[in-house]
């Protein structure tokens, strides 16, 4: 407001100098009360078109914000949950894959090694050459105890499809809390464009469950299964 | 192998597939042939309660049901009080396996497992049953 009287006085005077410039006929102190009087001017107009620009960039800044929570809250965070759901999807397909796989190498290698033993306890090598005969025996050896390594590797190979269990529900977990992100976000949405009270609504606790992350406090977690049969023990177990 | 005590029934508890068909194959590679399969507490107790099983092996975190409430459950059950429970879980902390304990769990091992270890541990409680019988 000052800045807006002090500039009427400054009007006032420069048209009050241009009055008695033009009664007097002076034309040079009329030209340098009127560029007083522009001066003025132009200063008002710059004012005015700097506090626009800076209310636009206001704006632009809070729809910029605006867009990005509510692209966050209506499809990015749900996006997100959906491809955990998908890779928990494609990781129990490829667990339960390789274990139909295993389980249809598991009876190949078992005949084999059936096979293999039948045939040197049986007097298969007795029609052959003594050469042939001494290698016919070692292959069959060979065979049988390959075979016996195979199916044991057949049966740690499925074994290690539990990491799908284990993947699934550090997944899973991660799907709840994008499942809080999710309503927080929306409530911060309806907030800013209603400004309704704050929702307090609770959660609920999450718990304690889940395998141990790396990185990831844990408490005071177990270091393996003899730990669990000392800790049973104690117990009195 | 097939002696009678490979005609135990297991009813095996886990949310994943994956997980319940690992355990039904060790155990059937183990002998034991009769394996029933429940996803969590709400399918597994009415089970239990309606089937005759002789031997339970049960996930901790699962949604409905946890495992934990199940184990509770079977104790509380005069029927079921003595039914050996096996927890079968990713849980690893010291109070988790304490509560556990406390709630009357049988045996306790961590994923992820061997074949030993599950054989071990089934062993045991079978012959600590056999032994109170």
């Amino acid at each position: 407001m000052s800045d807006g009287l002090q500039d009427i006085d400054v009007y006032a005077g420069a048209v009050a100098a241009m009055a008695r410039a033009l009664s007097d006929g002076d034309e040079r102190a009329f030209r340098v009360a009127l560029s007083t009087f522009d001066t003025v001017r132009d200063g008002e107009v710059l004012t005015g078109i700097r506090k626009v620009a800076v209310d636009l960039q206001s704006a632009l800044q809070r729809f910029e914000i605006d867009s990005r929570l509510i692209g966050l809250a209506q499809r990015e965070v749900p996006d997100a949950r959906r491809r955990l759901a998908h890779v928990m999807k494609l990781t129990a397909d490829a667990a339960h894959q390789t274990m139909d796989l295993v389980e249809q190498c598991s009876p190949l290698a078992a005949h084999t090694l059936h096979e293999a033993e039948r045939l040197l306890v049986a007097p298969a090598t007795s029609a052959l050459p003594a050469a042939l005969a001494a290698d016919f025996s070692a292959y069959l050896r060979r065979t049988a105890a390959d075979m016996t390594a195979v199916r044991a590797q057949l049966a740690e190979v499925r074994l290690a499809q539990g990491y799908q269990d284990l993947t699934g529900q550090i997944i899973r977990s991660v799907m709840e809390l994008v499942d809080e992100l999710e309503r927080a976000l929306g409530e911060l949405v309806r907030l800013a464009h209603y400004g309704d009270a704050v929702k307090t609504e609770q959660t609920g606790t999450r718990g304690l469950h889940g395998p141990v992350v790396p990185g990831i406090e844990h408490g005071d977690a177990v270091g393996g299964q003899q730990d669990v049969d000392a800790l049973l023990s104690d117990l009195g177990m | 192998m097939m002696d009678g005590q490979r005609e135990i029934n297991f009813l095996v508890v886990d949310d994943f597939s994956t997980m319940r068909r690992i355990v039904k194959n060790l155990l059937h590679e183990l002998g034991y042939a009769n394996v029933t399969e429940a996803d969590d507490g709400n399918t597994a107790l009415p089970l239990l309660k309606g089937g005759n099983f002789d031997f339970l092996i049960t996930d901790w975190n699962m949604p409905g049901m946890p495992g934990l409430d199940l184990l509770k459950q079977v104790r509380a059950d005069s029927r079921l009080a003595k039914l050996p429970v096996l927890m079968l879980t990713a849980e690893a902390k010291r109070e988790q396996i304490v509560e556990a304990a406390q709630a009357g769990v049988s045996g306790y091992v961590i994923k992820p497992f061997t074949a030993a270890i599950l054989k071990d541990k089934i062993e045991k409680i079978l012959s600590a049953q056999a032994a109170a019988a």
